[in-house]
């Protein structure tokens, strides 16, 4: 109910809660994305165990386990904390990897050129879909093409418009992969969601952080392994990790930190 | 710098919209060197109070468009639950997921990159079809619909009679 405020004159008037509510959240957006904004889309290769001994010097837990994660990785590469991590660490990573690797650019090309079809049958409007599948292709085809150089695709991560679209597209195949595979899938899900509804709540809208599940449809959808290590308060001196799908050799590392994705990479 | 892939989305749609009308509204630009913000007109749907009437309304699109929603303001006055008194069109396809203050709807109607402004224009014409009475922006003519439809109706009656008259 809204407050009641009595004029002067006596007469009532009653102000709109919404009003109040629309201005505290416009200003939370705005505060969050000016912090997100100061950090780029994609950020530079950094030596690991230098960057996270800076950010967790007074941190004995992180700062063992850091000392454990550098003994597999060099470098970390940052990425930008607005809930599209995930998927644009994966694009990224994996990206910079097909740009030396003929083979496996091949067989991804080929999956990929046909998820537009995919994804029309299972429903999706033709229309917007083609937009964000011409721009994915045209950044795959670029990379294929061998013109193509690590600090263009760094370039090209930055530039807000074609990054996001790449998420975009990233998020529909992961939801075109739940939705074909609802019956697996909605083991993962609570609640009385439809797959179709998780989806439109939980991965087709930019901004919304990824879940285990988004990782297993993805990984699965373009048959790329993710290993991801986990990095929290737990006891263990050891950063945990996990490979999606299970079983599979990883193509991209991915390091977790609560909320938050990076890329990592071996020695 | 070319331009943003928001104007080249927004010029598609309106080149395919003037292309392929769609039933129901008509849709232009409000100014030629603006793409960003579009005018649209919508016919009042048949065998609702609304039918007959023509209703004038605007779409500003942010620069993040598609990744973010477009906001619509009826033009023409227009007396419904879910449209506030200045025009502000209140329906939950325009709103982003994950605002916690709209938590009473259906999140999956949120917006959606995958939205057009064709998908948008057939949510408000079913809206006006279906007005929702549990999260109104126009709390007197939610009351009204429920509780003195009469008055309800005849207030609609004469939006529709004055919208024709604006557009002769």
């Amino acid at each position: 109910m809204g407050d009641e405020v009595r004029e002067a004159d006596g007469e009532k008037r009653v102000e709109a809660p919404t009003n109040q509510d629309n201005l505290i959240m416009e200003q939370q957006r705005q505060i969050e994305e000016e912090i997100s904004e100061a950090i780029p889309l994609v950020g530079v290769k950094e030596d690991l165990l230098c960057a996270l001994e800076k950010e967790y010097a007074a941190d004995p837990i992180y700062t063992m386990k850091a000392k454990d994660l550098s003994s597999k990785y060099s470098s970390i590469r940052r990425m930008r904390p607005d809930g599209n991590c995930f998927f644009r660490a994966f694009a990224y990573a994996y990206f910079e990897r097909l740009l030396t690797n003929k083979d496996e650019y091949k067989s991804f090309y080929d999956i990929v050129s046909k998820s537009k079809d995919d994804l029309i049958e299972l429903g999706f409007p033709q229309f917007t879909l083609e937009d964000f599948y011409d721009t994915f292709m045209e950044v795959v085809e670029r990379i294929g093409g061998g013109e193509m150089a690590q600090d263009e695709l760094y370039e090209l991560f930055n530039v807000t418009g074609q990054s996001n679209y790449i998420v975009v597209y990233l998020r529909l195949i992961t939801s075109g992969k739940l939705q074909r595979d609802a019956d697996f899938y909605l083991n993962f899900i609570d609640g009385n969601r439809t797959m179709t509804a998780f989806c439109h709540q939980e991965v087709e809208p930019m901004f919304k952080e990824s879940d285990h599940i988004h990782i297993i449809a993805l990984s699965a959808a373009l048959n790329v392994g993710v290993r991801v290590r986990y990095m929290d308060r737990g006891d263990s001196a050891q950063v945990i990790a996990h490979d999606f799908p299970e079983g599979t050799t990883p193509a991209v590392h991915l390091l977790y930190r609560p909320g938050h994705y990076d890329i990592l990479y071996e020695h | 710098m070319s331009e943003p892939q928001s104007a080249l989305l927004l010029r598609k749609q309106l080149a395919e919209l003037n292309k392929n009308p769609v039933e129901g509204f008509s849709a232009g630009l409000i100014d030629d060197n603006d793409i960003y913000r579009w005018e649209v007109l919508i016919i009042g749907p048949p065998d609702t109070l609304y039918e007959g009437g023509f209703f004038k309304a605007h779409l500003h699109f942010p620069k993040e468009y598609p990744l973010r929603p477009p906001r619509m303001k009826f033009m023409t006055e227009i007396w419904h639950p879910n449209i506030e008194k200045n025009g502000d069109v209140c329906i939950s396809i325009l709103h982003e997921p994950g605002d916690d203050k709209w938590g009473y709807e259906k999140a999956s109607e949120r917006w959606l990159p995958v939205h057009t402004v064709e998908t948008i224009l057939i949510s408000v014409i079913s809206m006006l079809a279906d007005p929702n009475d549990e999260s109104p922006a126009n709390v007197d003519a939610a009351k009204e619909w429920r509780e003195n439809y009469a008055e309800f109706k005849r207030k609609v009656a004469r939006n529709v009679r004055r919208s024709q008259e604006e557009c002769m």
